[in-house]
């Protein structure tokens, strides 16, 4: 394991014709693509970012692209498929080679135009969405089906597309964190944290510990009721609604500690740029502490009597699989990676944080079925609530910043929300955002649900949907 | 699994909801017009033990075709505006439309004006208002036991 500093964002700057070469000599040396980004530069220019990481640096590619064009990185990287067709939608760029380019967020383009053409006998499309039969976000589903069998599953989201990230951009980078936790409430934290933390990397500011205790106990915190929410949402994928109500409950409690802790169910306008205002005494924390203790063992109980619910294991084995080398090629992260034996997570590369030296908790059997990505859940929930007890050893104080090295021009946070790496790059111009980029952990993992759901039955996708439980409004931001 | 329904009869038990006053309901459509996920977590809470608005024939239904209210949440984007115009269409008369949070209150929305249709007000006639960032699932479920028993006295 590598322990890393706090240091500028390294940056290397490259000629549009070389763009495809430094970024695929970047994945050959074994570094990871974290996400292609794209902003409008001088007049008609634009300008491309692409994020790499290894355990010792993470790295940003910058490119001018002055005729909008440049050769394209999927055939070699396919998790970058959403990132180019998105930087093609918005701002027009053009990637050479990917054929062909589909439409993501333009919802003008005719069906075909989007989808990927299924032929042959009995095949036909179900149409789901955008607005769903639940209390669900939304999102428009096109399955490609043979009788029940599903062949092929194309997604249309970004109905919420809000405009954040350009919104943002122009306003001081204080206050833009607004917008960045505005994205998804039940990612507030992680967005806001990575947010802060590229603000902060611009601006060469580097977190006290207490800053960072701060923080990771608000990310765990966050960690906690998500994950009992995607426990009873599994549940209740295949109607078992005691299992759902049980997990429901816990949630509940997790959220009303929130709430007694910071003032917000969701724990909204806990996080600033460099800085935290945060102030637990000994007595609150005692208390949240002998709370989390009683929370984890009604989980440890609660979870017990699902492994002998048989009518409930029978249907979460085997399916919706995603294997480790899709996982891996797709560019999956957080628990469904993790179940599919990917095990990496951004809590063991995360200097500002007190995550100290982080394990990811690894499950004795990672087949990448909905049932597996449950139990990494389960994991994970008890792993959090003893980073909890940690934590919450003694009271809080507020945390500050000093500064470690000179101010940049770019900054990046990198986050594990409880849906995996969640990415935020940010380009300053003195004080003001001039660019925001966030890539969620969600956004990340839809082509990877997409493809998981390919050969299984039809009822069965809302249960897979849920094994994920992505947000659609940090995809669409 | 016996275990587990009695956990949940112990949680019910604990927290004594207050007894249904009416024995009509009323059926819910959601739309999620834009939202941030906030409001879908309040609203799905409310079906939680601690509030179970089932109790009281508060219901989600799965069409607008069987909804009585319509709870609209988020900042309605125009990509979801013609969506949420066909759902309001389909419900039978007489109906209700809800505005769930602050965003589809119009109020404190960010992003960039031209993927906003605009308030809930200007596209739809708004008869119930459940302000909040979001919701806490008390509100909301306090605002539609409310709306119940109007509607009920109101026949």
């Amino acid at each position: 394991m590598t322990v890393r500093r706090a240091e500028p964002l390294a940056v290397t700057a490259v000629a549009a014709t070389g763009w495809q070469t430094a970024c695929l000599v970047a994945h050959r040396n074994g570094e990871r693509f974290e996400g292609l980004f794209a902003t409008a530069g001088d007049g008609e220019t634009v300008e491309l970012r692409a994020l790499f990481s290894s355990p010792a640096e993470t790295r940003l590619i910058v490119c001018k692209a002055g005729d909008r064009s440049v050769e394209t990185l999927v055939d070699d990287i396919p998790a970058v498929a959403w990132d180019e067709r998105g930087a093609h939608d918005l701002h027009g760029v053009r990637f050479a080679g990917h054929e062909p380019l589909r439409p993501l967020l333009d919802h003008h383009a005719p069906l075909a135009a989007w989808t990927v053409p299924i032929v042959g006998r009995d095949t036909h499309e179900v149409a789901v969405g955008p607005v769903h039969a639940g209390v669900i976000e939304s999102g428009h589903f096109r399955l490609h089906v043979v009788g029940e069998r599903i062949l092929h599953l194309d997604v249309r989201l970004f109905y919420k597309r809000r405009g954040l990230e350009a919104a943002a951009a122009g306003h001081p980078l204080t206050t833009s964190l607004a917008y960045a936790q505005r994205a998804c409430a039940a990612c507030a934290v992680t967005n806001s944290v990575a947010y802060a933390q590229a603000c902060e990397q611009a601006l060469g500011l580097a977190p006290d510990p207490e800053l960072g205790r701060a923080r990771t106990l608000l990310l765990e915190l966050e960690r906690v009721y998500n994950h009992l929410h995607d426990i009873s949402a599994i549940c209740a994928g295949v109607g078992f609604a005691a299992g759902t109500m049980a997990y429901a409950t816990m949630k509940e409690r997790a959220q009303r500690l929130n709430e007694r802790l910071t003032s917000h169910r969701f724990l909204f306008h806990t996080v600033r740029v460099g800085a935290s205002d945060q102030t637990l005494d000994a007595a609150t924390v005692q208390r949240a502490r002998s709370e989390l203790r009683e929370l984890r063992d009604e989980h440890a109980s609660t979870w017990r009597q699902l492994q002998f619910t048989a009518s409930l294991q029978a249907r979460l084995g085997g399916v919706g699989i995603l294997t480790r080398d899709d996982a891996d090629r797709l560019g999956a992260v957080g628990p469904a990676a993790r179940a599919a034996g990917i095990h990496r997570d951004l809590r063991s590369e995360s200097p500002h944080l007190s995550y100290g030296l982080f394990e990811p908790v690894e499950a004795p059997d990672t087949p990448g079925d909905v049932a597996s990505r449950t139990v990494q859940r389960a994991l994970e929930l008890d792993q959090s609530f003893t980073l909890l007890d940690q934590l919450l050893a003694g009271p809080l104080t507020p945390g500050r910043t000093q500064t470690a090295f000179d101010p940049a021009e770019f900054g990046v946070g990198r986050v594990e929300s409880p849906r995996g790496a969640t990415v935020c790059v940010v380009e300053r111009d003195e004080g003001r955002l001039r660019a925001m980029h966030l890539r969620t952990g969600s956004y990340a993992n839809w082509p990877a649900l997409a493809h998981a759901t390919a050969g299984n039955l039809l009822p069965e996708f809302p249960l897979i949907n849920k094994s994920f439980e992505l947000c659609y409004a940090c995809a669409d931001r | 699994m016996f275990v587990l329904l009695n956990q949940l009869r112990r949680v019910r038990r604990d927290i004594a909801a207050p007894a249904p006053v009416t024995r009509s309901s009323l059926a819910l459509r959601h739309v999620d017009a834009g939202s941030c996920n906030g409001c879908e977590h309040e609203l799905t809470a409310t079906a939680n033990p601690f509030y179970d608005l089932a109790q009281y024939g508060l219901n989600v239904v799965a069409s607008p075709r069987h909804a009585d209210v319509l709870l609209v949440t988020g900042a309605i984007t125009t990509r979801m505006k013609p969506a949420l115009l066909a759902a309001h269409d389909a419900m039978p008369e007489p109906r209700l439309v809800a505005a769930l949070g602050d965003c589809a209150l119009g109020r404190n929305l960010l992003g960039q004006p031209d993927q906003h249709a605009g308030a809930l007000e200007q596209i739809l006639p708004v008869d119930i208002r459940i302000p909040g960032c979001p919701p806490t699932p008390a509100v909301i479920a306090a605002a539609l036991i409310g709306v119940l028993e109007r509607c009920s006295r109101g026949r």
